[in-house]
């Protein structure tokens, strides 16, 4: 058991202060985040940026350098084998079972969930028509992770944590990916984590949005929110600008000396004065415009 | 009304719970929804969008906390009866208030006289 205090219904999913490095390269610096239940976050971040670092440490694959991390309330290194039930984590690249078949590796892989749905898999094979009898070995990397998809979702499990599940997916496979995460958190209440950096995919899906960027996470926000308490600046180069505008997270000064800022405000909340300048263009942004500024 | 009759964009600069309760108030509005009339699950706008049902649900919520909407019990959400007379079309104009406006921005910034902007307005629109 865990020395800590557990609390009654402790959020599927949360770290403080996590910090790790490869060799001298820093990773994560500081990362805090929870996931309540019945959330889907969605995290970007550049490529390197350390979403699949930070997703393994989360689920206790890695151990960080420092911090803390813990999965259903219970620290992460320590999960036993009946939490592991609850949870389905579909990795960048799901390499394992390869020399099996897709119909004897999900056997194998069903006999050890309780609440194996082997419908969902039977519907989702004819779906992607993907053969049982095909070796794993020998599926397109699409297919693959199709398979891996379908054996994460048919544990029904209570926290799914997809790294990229989009990179290797065709447009109509992901769309049909989004429509089931969006299913499942609303009916049966699951926790979502998936990293990306296909942007209108988290804005369909996620309830919250985090970006992690040089070591720490940015932007973490209810996704609903985040247009509205973000807007970007732009002032004519002659505006006197103080050092520091009330709610700003990125000042550029652009080649022709007009200078945009990000800002941020409180759900509701006004925008600072400066906005009313002489000139002063203040515009809301897609979240894709809003992670390229933040991430410059 | 169906949810294939809502339009989402995911990378507008609107919250997709924006664009929803944007659409329903057009739809009430213009009477194309009638009072009393049913509108489509957040499970059904969910599934149909691929989005995440707690962003229909807000904006469900918001029209409700409007008095625009009302919820039946067993029913779901329904336009409320207290809207019953159709808004005048000046009214409506008033919804396109924001886009004209950014159409009148842009116009300016390519130095297009009204007078062609309208006409191809009129040509989109008697199409």
């Amino acid at each position: 058991m865990s020395a800590l205090p557990m609390t009654p219904s402790p959020d599927p999913l949360d770290c403080a202060g996590l910090r790790h490095s490869f060799g001298r390269r820093k990773i994560l610096d500081g990362v805090t985040l929870s996931v309540p239940q019945g959330a889907v976050l969605g995290l970007v971040g550049r490529n390197g940026a350390g979403k699949s670092t930070l997703i393994r440490i989360l689920l206790g694959l890695l151990r960080p350098d420092g911090g803390e991390s813990r999965v259903f309330g219970r620290r992460s290194p320590e999960l036993d084998d009946a939490l592991k039930q609850r949870l389905a984590y579909v990795p960048q690249q799901p390499e394992a079972f390869h020399w099996m078949t897709v119909g004897a590796m999900l056997d194998f892989v069903g006999g050890f969930y309780p609440r194996w749905d082997t419908a969902y898999v039977d519907a989702m094979l004819r779906r992607w028509s993907i053969k049982r009898s095909a070796a794993l070995s020998k599926l397109s990397p699409g297919e693959r992770q199709s398979v891996a998809l379908i054996r994460a979702l048919a544990t029904q499990p209570e926290l799914l944590v997809l790294d990229e599940p989009a990179a290797a997916l065709d447009p109509v496979a992901r769309r049909e990916l989004l429509r089931e995460i969006a299913r499942r958190a609303g009916d049966s209440g699951t926790t979502v984590v998936f990293s990306t950096h296909i942007v209108s995919d988290l804005e369909r899906v996620a309830s919250q949005a985090a970006m992690l960027h040089r070591g720490r996470l940015l932007l973490n926000a209810p996704m609903d929110d985040l247009k509205e308490t973000h807007a970007r600046l732009t002032l004519p180069a002659e505006t006197g600008l103080p050092q520091h505008v009330t709610g700003e997270l990125r000042r550029r000064r652009h080649g022709d000396g007009s200078v945009s800022l990000v800002l941020a405000r409180e759900a509701g909340g006004p925008w600072p004065q400066l906005c009313e300048a002489q000139g002063a263009r203040l515009e809301g942004l897609s979240l894709e415009e809003l992670f390229v500024e933040m991430g410059e | 009304m169906k949810a294939s009759a809502l339009l989402i964009q995911p990378s507008a600069a609107e919250p997709i719970f924006r664009q929803i309760a944007e659409q329903i108030r057009r739809f009430v509005a213009s009477a194309q929804l009638a009072p009393g009339e049913v509108l489509p699950s957040v499970r059904d706008v969910a599934e149909f969008h691929a989005i995440n049902p707690m962003t229909v649900s807000r904006a469900y919520s918001l029209l409700e906390a409007e008095g625009l909407l009302e919820r039946l019990r067993g029913k779901g959400m329904a336009v409320a009866n207290t809207h019953a007379r159709p808004k005048s079309q000046e009214q409506r104009l008033d919804f396109l208030d924001a886009q004209l406006r950014e159409v009148a921005r842009q116009a300016e910034e390519l130095e297009l006289p009204a007078a062609m902007v309208l006409k191809r307005l009129r040509g989109l629109m008697e199409k």
